[in-house]
């Protein structure tokens, strides 16, 4: 059934309309539900009568909305369809033929085409068969005769993708007239190009049954056609069908793997079909293009594959001299100056002619051989580029193949026996492909061979010197050039090898020539990347089949030969999808044709957006029913509740982890959970102290807790935030990666071995510091530091010291007057600086090793729970200081002797003189006020 | 919904917070409240007193261990005992067992657990505690509370039948049910009881009368459902007969001798069971 534009796939269902003033007398009859209340209290109110019993009615909107939803569920149930184009009043003909191009030049509007294509059997009967023609030859296309009941006939369109070669109607239409199909109606889904086939087709189709046309050219660019390299750059030529419109388009220049490098526009003109969009690229991002594309376009048309063979000059390289020293041979420079944008290839001429590459490069050959003379010549003149160096042998015996006569000896410029003085670059002609390059002022030229004069010279010139003779001279021949530089590709002559100039003479020299890359005619390239219908790269389909090297230039892409890249004996070669194509719009279509319009090719199915709607209305009205009822406040209640619940418990599962993480002592680093490292990668990324194992359990845990409370100290006071300390053996573990390494001694030491101290002389000599603790401190009349060379035999000892008053130590971080440890006053050893002169000072001047018997670990060692674990002579008092010594000790290690900086002076001297009352010099913190002071009350000062 | 544990840990800890009851010195001694002794021969377990033997008394009641040490008999004298006997009732009706709002105790939660409070506490002081119409009769000692509490839980009893002696008899409902039958329903345990408590317990809403709009009021335990269209006209005239209702049920206790205590489920639960103690005590203080 129809109506307007709308059809009805199942229009009893209307009927329910009917329905619709019932539905609203039985929901206006019918009041909303009462509220539910328990009060037991009730019988308070036996014998009370509402003064008032207004029967509450449905609210009028409420009405509406139900009725709304109503009419919607039947509507959606008669299935409508909104179809302007559809085929009204058909009598069930008979079957429908859908003819679908389905080539690279649908892909753009591809999705319209489709859903034109789905409009097909809108309209028509139930039974009515649909048969599909696609335009696009494969091998196992759909079968014309093929018919579509209309699910699987909706499903099939649906899956129909663009393929990325071209159509071939003709081939279309024989395939339909072999199937023999009798079509009631035809709809033609096309690209609208082409017109010349297009027309035939057309008026074939109209033969057949009543046609209707729905065209969908591109509206934008068609397609990348061309594509012209130049020395410096990259022309890509667009084209488009509709020329009515001017428009502006993007290309991108891609990398394979789909960076953009570049992008430029591409602008049309009214009318104007074709437009370039050039990319000026340097030469190292132009090797690493792989393809062009037309922004924002799905179409393989609108991609140009550019292959490693057009991508790059193919170079042939003869030298006449072989040299021991690579540096000085004139090889080497081309070599270097052309390697980035060209393949070079070496060899005799003979082979290297047959490569047929696009320049040959010859350094000073003086006579080309005569039996060759012939085919390089011949070379030429097809369009090679011959380009030649001169060099003494040049310059002794030439031949016919340079662009001009040359005298017989070189010029010396600027020897000892000359006046002259080697000359600079004069600069480039404006015909010269030279010009616009600009001369560096520091080439100087300094032997040169000479052209004879002649009227024709300064035509042939493509660079001078300063004094106007010629440096590069350049002839046609035939077809091909030839170039001779009049200095040597070496630097013996010239520094021109040097400069960047010599880079893009080379390359523009090349430029001239333009071999053609048909260097293996007999190669087979396989497909290796192909491009699919939306045009995106793949890897090749089972499909493709491999295509040789002749056929290049030659094949048209099609399903056995899908464009895309092609993997052969000299890289990657492309097939692209739109060669030189010129797309042209059809504009005469058959008179009997009906076209529809871009509205009409299009349907939109109501039913579920229809029946969504209803049932959203219905839980709309379900939520308001409820409301009404007072369902809700209850409902909300609990959920809130609930809500609570979860928050309250999930905060009070998170309050005691987090309170007992406050608790722990947990450094960076030190969490077990995290993934084990390897101790010496662990040490590396997390700061940390360490102590070297004795082998006495007892003194390593002393150690141990010891370092623990100095690491936690530090943690807590300073932004030195260590990780936990590391045990580490001295003979096997890396020991370079901590800062300071502690080795406290047991009662009873063992002796290190020989390894053991020689890799702790190592580290030490590396910049790393020896802490070692005698622990003998409180030995009654023993000195503590009997016996220490026993232990430490050979190990590496500078010259030691009592540690000075004002030494850094003494207020790296706070400010000491004693080091006390376990014991007070006892010495504290340290590297004497006065011996050793500053050269010899390494590390920022931080001792090496530090002796000491006051048992500071002891001092230091802390518990688990942070309690101080041995008694210390000074009580909690000496503690502290010995802690503060610790964080000294460390700020000392790491940061070497920067508190001696002239920077804290000021402050360090008010505190000082504060506490002594020695000055009453004015509180500035200005450090020009220093330079007031006499210089006897600075300590040392570093430079 | 209350579990047996939980009104008992309730109702100790309400007890606990309370004072003694039968440290009321004056009202103890003349309401005989508890097992205490009452300082004159009778019947009881304790010593008395030896007294000189009279021609009344039956020869086997001669105490001859202590005749023996002189010439004269003695009759041995036992000190008199009585324990007073406290009898509990809770209304089984649903509508009592309701609650108007989920974080509320319904009242009959509420009045067993003031109840089993003021059960506790006089049990400590040796009363006897019971359930009226219970399973089991009323019972001295510790397990007394244990025993009230189960009763408590479990016993559905309607009936309000007078015990056999008499008691102090605590009878808790919501009162809604007209007051000529209430008045009829414990005529006979007020001829009965001399004393009792008449504990009203009611829930907040029923005070409140939240409700406006279309409305389907149900009462709970019964099928009775009354629909007003507009409820919030209703509201007056509730609240009228509610206060009526209080008026008539207090007049009821007044004239039954009992003493009348109203309590609130949204009140604290100390605070209704130091009223009830305190109408307690103040039977003892009358009596």
């Amino acid at each position: 059934m129809t109506l307007g534009p709308l059809l009805f796939g199942a229009p009893l269902a209307l009927i329910g309309l009917i329905a619709l003033p019932i539905i609203w007398f039985v929901l206006r009859a019918t009041p909303p539900r009462p509220k539910d209340a328990e009060l037991p209290s009730l019988r308070l109110l036996d014998g009370i009568e509402p003064k008032e019993e207004t029967p509450d009615k449905t609210p009028w909107w409420l009405l509406l909305l139900r009725l709304t939803a109503a009419a919607l569920a039947i509507l959606g149930l008669s299935l409508p369809l909104y179809a302007p184009g559809a085929q009204s009043g058909t009598d069930a003909s008979g079957p429908v033929l859908i003819v679908i191009d389905d080539g690279w030049t649908s892909a753009e509007r591809w999705s319209e085409i489709r859903s034109a294509a789905l409009t097909a059997l809108d309209g028509e009967d139930r039974d009515t068969p649909a048969h599909i023609l696609l335009t696009a030859p494969r091998n196992l296309n759909v079968d014309p005769s093929e018919p579509f009941a209309r699910s699987d006939f909706d499903a099939r369109i649906r899956s129909l993708e663009p393929q990325a070669w071209r159509i071939d109607r003709d081939e279309a239409l024989n395939r339909l007239n072999a199937s023999g199909l009798q079509p009631a109606r035809i709809l033609y889904v096309t690209d609208g190009l082409d017109p010349e086939t297009a027309t035939l087709f057309t008026r074939a189709l109209a033969v057949k049954a009543p046609l209707s046309i729905y065209a969908a050219p591109p509206r934008g660019p068609v397609a990348i056609t061309a594509l012209q390299a130049s020395a410096d750059g990259v022309a890509v030529t667009v084209r488009r069908a509709d020329d009515r419109e001017p428009s502006g388009h993007f290309v991108s220049a891609l990398t394979l793997d789909g960076s953009a490098l570049a992008t430029s526009e591409a602008i049309f003109a009214a009318n104007e079909k074709e437009t370039v969009a050039t990319f000026s690229l340097p030469p190292a991002a132009l090797s690493r293009i792989a393809r062009f594309q037309v922004t924002g376009s799905a179409s393989p048309g609108t991609v140009w594959l550019w292959d490693s063979a057009e991508r790059s000059r193919r170079i042939g390289l003869v030298s006449g001299d072989s040299t021991a020293q690579p540096l000085l041979s004139d090889m080497h420079y081309i070599r270097r100056a052309l390697e980035p944008f060209a393949s070079i290839s070496e060899g005799n001429l003979i082979t290297l002619i047959a490569d047929n590459p696009d320049a040959i490069i010859l350094t000073d050959i003086g006579q080309i051989d005569p039996s060759v003379r012939d085919a390089v010549t011949e070379w030429v003149e097809d369009g090679g580029a011959l380009i030649r160096f001169a060099g003494p042998r040049m310059a002794s015996a030439g031949d016919t193949l340079v662009p001009a006569p040359l005298r017989r000896a070189s010029r010396s410029i600027g020897g000892a026996l000359t006046w002259e003085t080697p000359q600079t670059l004069g600069g480039f002609p404006e015909t010269s492909p030279f010009a616009g390059l600009s001369p560096p002022e520091d080439i100087r030229v300094r032997q040169q061979v000479l052209a004879r004069p002649s009227a024709e010279l300064a035509r042939r010139t493509w660079a001078r010197l300063a004094d106007g003779s010629p440096l590069v001279t350049a002839d046609q021949r035939g077809q091909g050039t030839l170039i001779l530089f009049h200095v040597t590709a070496g630097p013996d002559w010239s520094d021109l090898p040097y400069s960047g100039l010599f880079v893009d003479m080379l390359r523009r020299s090349i430029a001239a020539g333009k071999g053609e890359a048909v260097a293996d005619a007999e190669g087979l390239y396989t497909p290796l990347l192909t491009l699919n219908g939306r045009g995106q790269l793949e890897p090749a389909s089972a499909g493709a089949t491999p295509l040789r090297a002749s056929d290049f230039g030659v094949t048209e892409p099609s399903e056995i030969h899908p464009p895309g890249l092609y993997q052969g004996p000299s890289g990657t070669r492309a097939l692209n999808t739109a060669v030189d194509d010129r797309p042209v719009l059809t504009e005469d279509w058959p008179a009997s044709a009906t076209l529809l319009g871009e509205a009409q090719a299009q349907s939109l199915r109501l039913a579920g957006p229809l029946l969504a709607i209803a049932g959203l209305i219905l839980v709309v009205d379900l939520l308001i029913a409820l409301a009404i009822a007072g369902q809700f406040n209850r409902r909300r209640q609990s959920i809130a509740a609930a809500a609570m619940v979860t928050i309250t418990s999930y905060a009070m599962l998170q309050t005691p982890a987090a309170e007992a993480q406050s608790f722990r002592f947990d450094p960076p680093g030190g969490n077990t959970e995290q993934e084990v490292l390897p101790k010496d990668v662990d040490a590396a990324l997390n700061m940390r102290l360490a102590y070297i194992e004795t082998g006495d359990a007892s003194t390593d845990r002393r150690t141990r807790e010891g370092l623990n409370g100095v690491t936690l100290t530090l943690f807590r006071r300073t932004s030195v935030e260590p990780a936990e300390p590391h045990a580490v053996n001295a003979e096997t573990d890396a020991l370079d990666v901590y800062p300071i390494l502690f080795l406290s001694l047991p009662d009873t030491p063992q002796r290190l071995s020989e390894t053991a101290i020689a890799r702790l002389n190592a580290y030490m000599r590396g910049g790393g510091t020896l802490f070692i603790d005698t622990r003998a401190g409180g030995t009654i009349g023993q000195s503590g530091f009997d016996g220490l060379s026993d232990i430490l035999p050979g190990l590496d000892t500078p010259q030691l010291q009592p540690t000075p008053k004002d030494h850094v130590l003494s207020k790296s971080f706070y400010l000491l007057s004693s080091f006390p440890g376990r014991y007070s006053a006892r010495p504290l050893w340290i590297e004497a600086t006065s011996s050793t002169n500053r050269s010899e000072r390494r590390g920022d001047g931080v001792s090496r090793l530090l002796v000491t018997d006051a048992d500071y670990v002891s001092a230091w060692a802390i518990d688990d729970r942070g309690r101080a674990l041995y008694s210390v002579d000074g009580g909690d008092e000496q503690r502290e200081m010995a802690l503060r010594f610790g964080v000294n000790l460390i700020m000392y290690v790491l940061t070497g002797n920067y508190k001696e900086d002239q920077v804290h002076i000021p402050a360090l001297l008010e505190r000082l003189g504060e506490e002594g009352g020695v000055g009453d010099f004015e509180r500035d913190s200005d450090p020009r006020s220093l330079d007031a002071l006499p210089p006897t009350g600075l300590p040392e000062i570093d430079q | 919904m209350t579990t047996l544990a939980t009104l008992r840990a309730e109702a100790e800890l309400l007890a606990r917070q309370l004072p003694d009851l039968s440290l009321q010195a004056e009202a103890a001694d003349l309401v005989h409240p508890g097992a205490a002794g009452r300082k004159r021969a009778g019947s009881g377990e304790q010593f008395w007193q030896y007294r000189h033997y009279a021609q009344t008394d039956a020869a086997d009641r001669i105490d001859w261990r202590r005749s023996a040490r002189s010439d004269d008999y003695f009759v041995r004298e036992t000190e008199l005992e009585t324990a007073r006997t406290l009898l509990f009732w809770a209304d089984p009706n649903a509508g009592f067992d309701w609650r108007g709002d989920e974080d509320r105790p319904s009242k009959m939660e509420r009045a067993h657990v003031l109840m089993l409070a003021l059960g506790i506490l006089s049990s400590k002081n040796g009363e006897r505690i019971g359930v009226l119409n219970g399973p089991r009769p009323a019972a001295l000692g510790k397990t007394a509370p244990n025993r009230l509490a189960e009763d408590l839980f479990e016993s559905r009893s309607d009936s309000l039948n007078p015990p056999k002696s008499t008691a102090l008899a605590i009878v808790a409902s919501d009162y809604y049910d007209p007051i000529p039958d209430w008045r009829a329903r414990l005529a006979p345990l007020a001829a009965k009881c001399r004393h009792g408590v008449l504990l009203c317990v009611s829930d907040p809403i029923e005070h409140a009368f939240p409700y406006s709009g279309r409305t389907k009021f149900s009462r709970p335990g019964s099928v009775t459902e009354r629909l007003f269209g507009r409820a919030e006209q209703v509201r007056e005239d509730y609240l009228a007969r509610l206060e009526a209702q209080r008026a008539e049920l207090s007049a009821l206790a007044i004239q039954m001798g009992w003493a009348l205590v109203t309590h609130r489920t949204d009140e604290d639960a100390l605070r209704g069971a130091a009223t009830l103690l305190q109408a307690l005590e103040q039977f003892g203080g009358k009596a």
